[in-house]
């Protein structure tokens, strides 16, 4: 009883208006894989410049929509969840801190770089760890579930981290943005029913379209990366790791996986109602229950809002130092995705 | 204890020796910094009668290619080097890989006989398939090398051109240029 009157009804305000879904699965699809096949075809005939110009229009919005996910997600009463949420919490603080810590102690002159892969496999560690220690904990809540796999499954990880860390830094670039999809696929299970079959149907088509990217690309000339942006895109996408294989490729793809995260987060997820009406503060628990903080949550939304802009304007200004620290900053979101990713599993 | 004493002290005092006694071997020599292959391109060897001096013709998007091979060399290490070329980073994937096995062990003794059984044979399966598909991508590898050189002292006689895969290898010094062809010797009929 106690677990039942920890479930937040509130965030599912959307289970509500099921029945209300009026645009069929056939229309659901069909805008899937429109918008799948319309994405591929940009990021594979122009990547520098797509990657350039969805970089600057969504990565912040993107991130305000986050942001108001998880507040919403964000239980009125921790309850139970107490210490999950506090390793999270505490996770995503030390990480996020240890993460711009690299970069910043570099840029001064306070560390020469020195053993810089070593430095990378150990956050990569650390994040391996608290990813397993939310995983078990999640599963210490229900004692029908035995989660207790995890451990050598993260164990195996750092292992793989370890023989070779740039590489696996790289593979987080490129799985992230899928992670976007599991959220969708766990909202549409729980609001939208009727979809979930044709959702995992258009899924099938992700790994098609991918490989088809891969086969078409591959033998592609690499992108002229001769200027300081251009060079920032291609080693973002791994060319710097992946020398023998064609940047081309790795832009195109890692463009193409973005803009379904941004769709996903921009687009996907408000309209089924997974975020609540963007609006209104009142559909965030914390903001609905006896004593709780409205003020402050429309304080945090609004200053969200202003940061946005603030990144509009700094990439206005000077597009590729922006672009380097909002991907710096950016692992943040990457974090606090996991913990409530777990807390929908 | 006064017995656990006296022995530490002897094990102490054997052991100090023991450094000092190594102290004294005389350094051993230098050995030769390897050179370090940096990218992997094609070769002809045309003979030229006509020709007064040996010449090597590389060409400009080569060229650039080596710079840039070099530029990268760390980079372009296979992850068998760079693991040998780091004691930390495989004592630390020796010791998780360790762990891993070790908890998987823990869970599997903790599942249910059932699903332990199901579990191991879904694990068999897959190691079957990964070495399956090994040895298949492996039996369909490329002839070695030095196939390719097989013919080169014929066709040196013939005055013909042969084409073969080449590493560039950047050593250290100021010494010449150097081309290294992998020649096996084949055994005569009746030679061992």
């Amino acid at each position: 009883m106690e677990r039942a009157a920890n479930i937040s009804l509130a965030a599912w305000p959307s289970a509500l208006v099921t029945n209300r879904a009026r645009v069929s699965p056939r229309i659901f699809a069909a805008m899937l894989v429109g918008s799948a096949a319309f994405s591929v075809a940009l990021a594979s005939w122009l990547p520098l410049q797509v990657s350039i110009a969805t970089v600057f229009l969504f990565a912040g919005p993107h991130n305000w929509f986050e942001l108001r996910y998880f507040l919403m997600r964000l239980p009125a009463r921790f309850g139970r969840s107490r210490n999950f949420f506090a390793v999270a919490f505490a996770g995503i603080f030390f990480l996020t801190a240890a993460y711009l810590a690299m970069p910043a102690l570099y840029y001064l002159n306070l560390w020469s770089g020195a053993n810089w892969p070593d430095a990378i496999a150990t956050w990569n560690t650390l994040l391996l760890l608290w990813l397993g220690a939310l995983v078990v904990l999640r599963g210490k809540q229900n004692s029908r579930r035995d989660w207790f796999w995890a451990l050598p499954v993260v164990f195996m990880l750092c292992a793989l981290n370890w023989l070779a860390p740039q590489l696996f830094s790289l593979a987080i670039v490129y799985a992230h943005p899928l992670v976007a999809l599991w959220f969708l696929e766990r909202h549409l299970r729980r609001t939208r029913p009727q979809w979930l079959r044709t959702y995992h149907r258009c899924l099938i088509l992700l790994p098609l379209l991918v490989v088809g990217m891969i086969w078409q690309l591959s033998r592609t000339s690499s992108l002229a990366d001769d200027n300081g942006l251009f060079w920032r895109i291609t080693q973002h996408a791994g060319a710097d790791l992946l020398p023998r294989v064609s940047s081309h490729m790795l832009v195109s793809l890692h463009v193409f996986l973005e803009m379904l995260h941004y769709g996903v987060w921009i687009i996907a997820l408000p309209l089924i109602g997974a975020t609540g009406a963007v609006w209104k503060v009142r559909t965030i628990p914390l903001a609905r229950r006896r004593g709780g903080f409205p003020g402050l949550i429309a304080a945090v939304l609004v200053f969200g809002l202003f940061v946005v802009a603030l990144l509009w304007f700094g990439f206005s200004v000077n597009y590729p130092a922006m672009r380097d620290v909002y991907f710096a900053v950016a692992i943040a979101h990457v974090l606090a995705e996991a913990p409530f990713l777990l807390r929908m599993i | 204890m006064k017995r656990t004493l006296i022995l530490s002290a002897a094990i102490c005092a054997l052991l100090t020796a023991a450094v000092f006694a190594f102290g004294d071997i005389a350094r051993p020599k230098p050995t030769p910094a390897p050179g370090k292959t940096v990218l992997y391109t094609g070769l002809t060897i045309l003979p030229d009668a006509k020709a007064t001096e040996a010449r090597l013709q590389i060409s400009r998007e080569t060229l650039k290619s080596i710079q840039a091979a070099l530029a990268n060399s760390g980079a372009d290490e296979s992850m068998t080097q760079r693991v040998m070329h780091s004691s930390t980073r495989t004592i630390m994937a020796g010791v998780f890989m360790f762990l891993a096995v070790s908890f998987g062990g823990v869970w599997l003794a903790r599942s249910g006989q059932r699903r332990s059984h199901k579990t191991i044979a879904a694990a068999l399966l897959i190691a079957f398939v990964f070495g399956t598909a090994t040895v298949i991508v492996r039996a369909n590898a490329g002839p070695p090398g030095y196939v390719r050189w097989a013919s080169l002292s014929q066709a040196l006689k013939d005055g013909k051109a042969t084409d073969g895969g080449l590493d560039i290898e950047i050593v250290p010094g100021d010494e010449y240029m150097r081309l290294i062809i992998p020649i096996r010797k084949t055994p005569k009929p009746g030679e061992e």
